[in-house]
């Protein structure tokens, strides 16, 4: 049995340059990128915005369809504010409580996940027993759990959505360092003597960063999503303050008669979960890509 | 050789064994609720206004004037009895209320299950056998749409669109199963389609890239190679071993269903879970709390152990680890 001829021509091929390695992007994931960055930019500098009013200010008419003014483009709510400013000024809540809550998981997780991944035993245990816990009940059923106990709050909610997603993003970490362990570059530091925590922090952390940066976005958008349910029941962000999913429950009062008043948040947070995960998936095709060719 | 039974018999236990950690922590986690409460659990429940002397037979009662572990273990032991203890106000016992709401919630949950599996599979199968083709790239985009659908927003629009333009369903109350089977099909409708808008995309993305994966197997080229049409091929040589991978999602997806049923519920008013928890949020029940929460923890469990067998009723060469 003659063993497969090497394909000599790929082997001595110059590299490509990187950018042309990336996989093309598609219409869909050009719109998400773009769509994401006006969201940021938007809700960054939604008061330096000319002309757009505050969100709980009455400006106009009740329950009026969209039309051609800035602050009329997706029309007024039943009290008369705009609901494009009350769909910014909600998303910069909404965006604050999701990039709070994964700030913490991502640190918290990636601590113990890495820790569990390199060193194991016990401490793998309970990464896995936390992630199958965590698991096992809807994190909105905990959320009204807890509300049950201290009564509802938006620093209670970012801190258990924050605390819920840890067992997510260590067991991502502890996979990620699982995997890189036996690569040569690991063993390369270790064969020249580097500490534990120098392989963990400047040679596998570094690697773990395209995964984590793929699995974050959709992890994102279903933080989104908890916190716009628990909004929609009316425990999330309390009432006088815009919020996506209190505007979707503000909108049924009058449906039958003022049905476009749900377009707006309904647009908002069905386009950010999308854009989202639209770029959750094209990152993690890039780190396939990436894959492959290592 | 292990025999078979013993096989399975392995697949339960080891199973039950991994859920019962789990399972303590919830509900110890659960017992622990009323210590957050701010102040004295009893103040916080009955109010500003409460007598020292209602106070102290609230505490009396459910002992939340006494230590977390105690209370667990008097809680632990009524589990073994069936008795849950009673609802706060309606002095309802727990176990029996939580029966007849959970029986609601699990009957659209699995409706809703099904019908997302019979749509999404069977759709996998025929655009997997054409991967790259228009229908499967139609099919991808329109999925994708459908993920970034959240249960609020397809209440809001389907209830719209069902029950105030068509005026087909109606919008809000509940038939049970066992009073008028007809009538509950016509209530379970529109609960049951607001669940499978996430679902059966969610199981359409699952059961394809298995498919596809599937069908790249040696043995596909074979009976390719033997002539044999694309529908049997599919039929009789990809579905069984693609399956295993579709099961392990069933867990994951009864906790988005259950999940859903929160909005679902509240929204239509139905008298299931998701209604009785929001109802006992707004009253302080946690006697009800306590229960719903370490009753999903049970289901998840045993689901779980029940997707590990049918794993291995499904491939026999599955060795449960």
């Amino acid at each position: 049995m003659s063993r497969p001829a090497v394909d000599t021509e790929a082997l001595t091929a110059a590299d490509p340059p990187a950018r042309r390695r990336l996989p093309r992007m598609s219409l869909a994931e050009y719109f998400s990128f773009a769509f994401l960055a006006l969201l940021i930019a938007a809700v960054l500098f939604a008061d330096a915005i000319p002309g757009l009013i505050g969100p709980n200010f009455p400006y106009g008419d009740f329950s009026q369809p969209p039309n051609w003014s800035l602050n009329g483009i997706l029309g007024t709510d039943p009290l008369g504010r705009s609901v494009l400013s009350r769909i910014i000024h909600g998303a910069r809540a909404t965006l604050t409580i999701v990039c709070v809550a994964t700030a913490i998981s991502l640190c918290f997780g990636l601590l113990i996940g890495m820790l569990a991944g390199y060193y194991r035993g016990i401490l793998e245990r309970i990464v896995d027993l936390f992630a199958n816990t965590v698991a096992s009940l809807p994190p909105i059923l905990v959320l009204l759990a807890l509300i049950t106990a201290t009564g509802p709050s938006v620093i209670t909610m970012t801190l258990t959505l924050g605390f819920l997603e840890i067992g997510t993003y260590a067991r991502i970490a502890k996979g990620g360092v699982i995997s890189q362990n036996d690569r040569d570059y690991v063993l390369a530091a270790r064969a020249l003597g580097a500490s534990d925590l120098r392989i963990l922090t400047r040679e596998i952390l570094p690697n773990l960063f395209p995964t984590l940066a793929a699995l974050m976005p959709p992890l994102m958008a279903g933080l989104i999503i908890t916190e716009g349910s628990l909004s929609f029941l009316g425990y999330g962000i309390a009432a006088p303050a815009p919020s996506w999913g209190g505007m979707v429950a503000d909108s049924t009062d009058l449906l039958s008669r003022f049905p476009l008043l749900m377009l707006g948040p309904i647009l908002a947070i069905v386009l950010t979960v999308y854009a989202l995960n639209t770029v959750g998936d094209y990152l993690s095709r890039r780190v396939d890509t990436r894959d492959r060719q290592l | 050789m292990r025999s078979t039974r013993s096989r399975y018999l392995r697949a339960v236990a080891l199973r039950l064994a991994a859920g019962i950690p789990v399972f303590i922590l919830v509900t110890l986690g659960a017992t622990a609720l009323s210590d957050l409460m701010p102040g004295s659990a009893a103040q916080a429940i009955l109010g500003d206004y409460a007598t020292p002397e209602q106070i102290a037979a609230l505490n009396a009662e459910y002992g939340y004037d006494q230590p977390v572990l105690v209370r667990y273990f008097d809680w632990l032991g009524g589990l073994f009895q069936g008795d849950l203890g009673q609802t706060l106000f309606s002095r309802q016992p727990v176990a029996e209320l939580l029966l007849k709401r959970a029986a609601v919630t699990f009957q659209i949950a699995l409706v809703a299950m099904v019908v997302s599996v019979l749509i999404g599979v069977p759709l996998a199968m025929i655009t997997a056998a054409r991967s790259g083709g228009w229908l499967d790239n139609t099919l991808r985009a329109i999925t994708s749409v459908m993920l970034s659908i959240p249960t609020f927003v397809s209440v809001v629009v389907l209830g719209y669109l069902f029950s105030i333009v068509l005026r087909w369903l109606p919008a809000t109350g509940w038939v049970s199963l066992f009073d008028d089977p007809l009538g509950n099909l016509y209530y379970v409708a529109l609960p049951v389609m607001c669940l499978s808008v996430h679902q059966s995309a969610y199981f359409y993305r699952v059961s394809r890239s298995q498919f596809v994966a599937t069908l790249q197997e040696d043995y596909v080229l074979v009976a390719r190679a033997k002539g044999m049409s694309t529908t049997y091929i599919m039929l009789r040589h990809a579905l069984r071993p693609s399956l295993p991978q579709v099961l392990t999602v069933f867990g994951l997806s009864l906790t988005f269903l259950l999940g859903g049923s929160f909005i679902v519920e509240s929204y239509f008013a139905i008298p299931g879970i998701g209604w009785t928890i929001l109802s006992a949020v707004k009253a302080h029940d946690l006697p009800v709390v306590q229960a719903i929460l370490s009753l999903t923890v049970m289901i998840f469990v045993v689901v779980f152990m029940l997707v590990d067998l049918g794993y291995a009723l499904i491939d026999p060469r599955v060795e449960v680890s």
